[in-house]
């Protein structure tokens, strides 16, 4: 209940516009583009492997408990040919990203955008919900 | 309806980040890339020669972004595929024997699509993928090498038979040989893995899953129809899967940037069966 707490549900429709850079694993399989998440939180760890980038950040929920959250990227080839490299994000930087929560329930999800809180900057356009395409 | 406004969004956001989208690896454009009088690449221009007179398909290739509604094909020409639906230009649906009608609608998910298995793509999948794939020609074979799961394709050009069916053993890519048609490289290419295979990913055609069997021979035909153009019309010719063959087209575009393929070993981090729930989770 308390992780429902921090999901902050948007539009299905606002997910939906958002294109791949890179979809490589069939996305129906792992996720489900019925529950949107859109979280906050302190990277601690991006691991820069193929097929997939992902990204772990520590959400606190309203009672101040941390649940780690590991979310899908696109590939690091795609990534890199969008302009960024592993060294984009650093533990601690704060960031939020909306993306689709994985079927089995767990604490993961498919990122569609990133947002870095400081700046604002947008970055890592994940996989496509509506792949494959 | 979707594409032009999902690529406006993505558009919107490459342009917020213009401080990182510098952020790439060293340029390295290849000699002989015709030029336009802006200093640009000349995608249009004629395309090149090999020494012995072929159209030389050579280079690296990225997947069209074009889009074709089903159906709105011009004339004379196959419609377009793509990597998710091998028949996604035709009007009607492709013409499956009723088993393979079934066994696409089982295979919906993409829960053993061999891509996301990090196992060979089918060639509705390797055409078609977004990441590129480098042609390499050579006097007695062309290579194509994918980036994406590291796949080798060798067609023979040296003037060698098409093997019976069975001989060699099954090839997740099939046993390909070509010979030149004028200026096209046509391809006959048999002896895959078919569905028979026995791997669940073995027979995928598309990311939906429509199949293959070891019956299938396909024909490819490629033609790089100036430097920066390379169509790939290809013809699936499989009975036991599907009432009548039927024609499609893949189109590349050429990387003229200078920019190179890059490794990607796809086991190195696989969580898909980790996600789907075949392996157990951290």
């Amino acid at each position: 209940m308390k992780i429902r707490a921090v999901l902050l549900v948007v539009g299905v429709g606002l997910l939906l516009t958002v294109r791949p850079v890179v979809a490589h694993h069939a996305f129906a399989a792992e996720f489900d583009a019925e529950k949107p998440v859109k979280l906050t939180g302190s990277v601690t760890k991006l691991d820069w492997t193929n097929p997939h980038a992902w990204i772990y950040i520590d959400v606190k929920d309203d009672g101040g408990k941390v649940a780690n959250w590991g979310f899908e990227l696109a590939s690091p080839n795609g990534l890199m040919r969008s302009g960024w490299t592993r060294f984009s994000l650093k533990p601690g930087d704060v960031v939020t990203i909306e993306g689709s929560r994985a079927k089995n329930g767990s604490t993961n999800a498919n990122a569609q955008v990133i947002t870095m809180n400081s700046t604002g900057q947008k970055l890592f356009s994940g996989a496509n919900p509506q792949a494959p395409q | 309806m979707k594409r032009p406004c999902t690529a406006l969004v993505l558009a919107a956001i490459v342009a917020a980040c213009p401080a990182v989208t510098s952020a790439q690896w060293e340029l390295r454009p290849r000699p002989g890339v015709p030029k336009g009088a802006d200093g640009k690449p000349n995608l249009t221009a004629p395309a090149p020669r090999t020494a012995d007179g072929k159209a030389d398909l050579s280079g690296i290739w990225m997947r069209t972004t074009r889009i074709e509604k089903p159906g709105s094909t011009p004339a004379g020409q196959p419609p377009l595929a793509t990597m998710g639906n091998i028949g996604a230009g035709f009007k009607d649906e492709l013409p499956y024997q009723p088993w393979a009608a079934e066994l696409v609608k089982k295979r919906t998910g993409g829960y053993d699509n061999p891509d996301a298995l990090c196992l060979p793509q089918g060639p509705g999948q390797f055409h078609n993928d977004p990441q590129p794939r480098e042609i390499v020609q050579l006097p007695q074979k062309t290579l194509i090498v994918h980036e994406s799961n590291y796949m080798l394709r060798t067609i023979y050009t040296d003037g060698r038979r098409l093997p019976k069916l069975g001989e060699p053993q099954p090839y997740w890519h099939g046993y390909s040989v070509g010979r030149w048609e004028g200026d096209t490289l046509v391809v006959e290419t048999n002896n895959f893995r078919g569905v028979q295979g026995g791997n669940p990913g073995d027979g995928w055609l598309d990311s939906r899953g429509s199949p293959f069997t070891d019956a299938l021979q396909m024909t490819e035909r490629f033609r790089r129809v100036n430097f920066g153009n390379l169509h790939i019309d290809v013809t699936i010719n499989d009975p036991k899967a599907y009432s009548r063959p039927f024609t499609v087209r893949m189109e590349q575009v050429i990387v003229a940037d200078g920019s190179e393929m890059i490794e990607f070993v796809c086991h190195e981090n696989q969580m898909f069966l980790k996600m789907t729930g075949r392996e157990a989770l951290k």
